[in-house]
């Protein structure tokens, strides 16, 4: 080494860390750790990724698994949490739970360390409790532990706030309005979800996004419409699109292959909601967008047409 | 002396490339039908070729070309076209100014499929097939291959079953074994035919058509319509008649070259890009990790168009390439 330290934190930009990451970051800063994010989502990181991850598995741990790669060796550990539950009837989709052991596993060789902690309230670990224990673990004191999650949990509340109020102000604006609704880590990607975005943007729509809602609001809303959903990221896509659908023309469902708990609700939403166009659009490793060019296009055209004007 | 604008309109699938020429009040002044055959530059200079041929040039000037189909972009670029626009609109637009009274456009080419659901003229709702190109052309092709006959007769083979055999059609890879086991169990050929035809109408409404009220008037076309035992089974399961339009292959050139008379847009289009030589080429950007795939067109020599980099580092590159 050159006597350069290493950050101590390493987080994978992929995955939760698109719900959470706010949380995250602020957490280990406020007990003063230094961190470091992998780099933004691209090609290479997904080739890499599926040279490591299982092959059957998402388009997302795919991803994520290069993410992994690209800190491997650059900090002293990597942070990847275990999210399993929050309750008897809310659960995580397994592979949030099951990442860390994955990623120990696939890397075991690498020489590299990694830490993460349980939010499993079924066996009394509540988010909370998990971060306090994390930080002791790391060295800390629980009453600097209870601090920092604290911080971090206000941070991360103010961060969808923010996130709300921007889309409320979007859903003003005048002109054609798509909300797109997907799991935060694929609309967000830069390679995968980002080029849908902007793509609708350079045609000439706004779009809203149902995972831009404060998620306690948006998994009441859910509740109301499907009382035994069972994934809670999934709740809060469900819930965002009922509460948005009426302020935009159409509605784009993007989800990446072969997602479990997508298969479930994306099904329930274009039977159970009527009157707008809903488009589907199924992210895998194909490079090339203009599949995803051509659907995009021809859903607005049809929305056009809806509305009278001449396409 | 040039009197009548007359439009071009271009439609590149992946198997089939077709064109018409209409004047102002959508009449077919000339139209051609041939195969891609994996070259749609090709077939699009030995498209205009033939349709050159047809138009008398004393009396028609075209001044709008529109282009759709898979290969619309490429095309577009290389014949200058005024509209560019996806199939699906092209078809929409296309069968709706044919067929007034439309409600639902099924179609199903060479490798994708769709549905147009239409009200009072207008398309209001549509699917596509997603990456999986099940039941669409190309799966009929290989299994005609296999049962040793052309594509063109299976129609007139599954019109002869009683009992077409049933054949599992959720998946091509298991289609395929569940009819290659049919077969050595020895069902009838015309059966088996019939079965595939109707695999191929079932996997559509189950797939495409899910969730989607079809009704009546219905509109089959794509090159699948050419297939009277689709068509039957598509009768059977729908209960309803099905029109094939004897100009259903033309329906998306016909959509393009409408919209090209639509849009305010304005060209003077002559035959030479017939004898102009195009070249493509496809470049790795390397500018980031993504190391975009960008490709080139070059006419005589000349950059005219690139596209597939999804930032601006490529379209330096291009620039420079």
């Amino acid at each position: 080494m050159d006597g350069e330290k290493m950050p101590a934190i390493g987080i994978p930009r992929a995955m939760l860390y698109y719900r959470y990451g706010a949380l995250w970051e602020h957490f280990f800063q406020s007990l003063g750790l230094s961190t470091v994010l992998s780099p933004p989502g691209s090609r290479g990181i997904l080739e890499a990724g599926t040279r490591l991850a299982p092959d059957e598995s998402c388009l997302s741990l795919k991803m994520f698994m290069g993410h992994v790669d690209a800190l491997v060796g650059r900090c002293e550990r990597i942070f990847i949490p275990r999210y399993s539950n929050y309750g008897y009837t809310e659960f995580f989709c397994t592979r949030y739970e099951g990442i860390y052991d994955q990623a120990r596993n696939i890397f075991r060789s690498s020489g590299q360390r990694f830490i993460t902690c349980n939010i499993d309230v079924q066996n009394g670990s509540p988010e909370a409790k998990a971060f306090e224990k994390l930080g002791v673990e790391l060295g800390f004191s629980p009453r600097q532990s209870r601090h920092a999650w604290h911080e971090a949990a206000r941070a991360l509340e103010q961060q969808q706030k923010t996130a709300e109020h921007i889309q409320k102000e979007l859903a003003g604006k005048p002109g054609m309005k798509v909300l797109v609704a997907g799991h935060s880590y694929v609309l967000s990607d830069p390679y995968l979800g980002r080029p849908i975005l902007d793509y609708l943007e350079s045609a000439g729509a706004v779009s809203l996004r149902a995972d831009a809602l404060e998620p306690e609001t948006a998994r009441k809303a859910c509740a109301r419409f499907s009382p035994t959903c069972r994934w809670i990221t999934s709740e809060e896509i469900v819930g965002g699109v009922l509460l948005w659908k009426d302020r935009v023309d159409g509605i784009i469902l993007v989800s990446a292959f072969p997602c479990g708990p997508d298969s479930m609700t994306n099904e329930l939403l274009i039977r159970r909601l009527k009157g707008k166009p809903i488009l589907t659009l199924v992210l895998d490793t194909q490079s090339g967008m203009a599949g995803v060019e051509t659907r995009i296009e021809s859903f607005l055209d049809i929305i056009r047409f809806q509305k009278g004007e001449m396409v | 002396m040039n009197t009548g604008n007359a439009f071009l309109g271009i439609d590149v699938g992946s198997i089939s490339t077709k064109a018409v020429i209409i004047d102002e009040g959508n009449a077919i002044l000339a139209q051609e039908y041939i195969w891609t055959e994996g070259n749609p530059i090709g077939a699009v200079k030995k498209l205009l070729g033939l349709l050159e041929k047809q138009l008398d040039r004393e009396t028609w000037q075209i001044v709008g070309v529109g282009a759709t189909g898979s290969a619309r972009r490429l095309v577009g670029s290389i014949v200058g076209a005024t509209v560019v626009k996806n199939e699906i609109t092209a078809h929409a637009v296309g069968t709706t100014t044919f067929h007034p009274d439309v409600r639902t456009i099924l179609e199903i080419g060479g490798q994708d499929s769709k549905i147009i659901l239409v009200e009072n003229g207008i398309a209001v709702d549509y699917a596509m097939n997603t990456l999986c190109a099940a039941g669409t052309g190309a799966f009929l092709s290989s299994q005609a291959r296999r049962l040793g006959i052309e594509v063109e007769e299976m129609g007139q083979y599954a019109l002869q079953s009683a009992h077409p055999t049933m054949i599992a059609a959720r998946c091509t890879v298991f289609a395929e074994s569940d009819l290659v086991h049919k077969i050595q169990m020895g069902h009838p050929r015309e059966d088996i035919i019939a079965g595939v035809c109707r695999a191929v109408a079932s996997n559509y409404i189950n797939n495409v058509g899910k969730g989607k009220k079809i009704c009546s008037p219905v509109v089959f076309q794509g090159g699948v319509s050419k297939n009277i035992g689709v068509v039957r089974a598509f009768e059977d399961l729908l209960r309803c008649p099905v029109i094939v339009d004897e100009n259903g292959h033309l329906m998306g050139a016909m959509g393009a070259a409408i919209l090209a008379r639509r849009s305010l847009k304005r060209t003077h289009f002559d035959f030479s890009v017939e004898n102009m030589e195009f070249v493509t080429r496809e470049r790795n950007c390397g500018g980031c990790s993504n190391n975009c795939e960008i490709i080139c067109v070059y006419r005589n020599g000349t950059l005219i168009d690139f596209w597939g980099n999804r930032c601006e580092k490529g379209a330096l590159r291009a620039d420079k390439a």
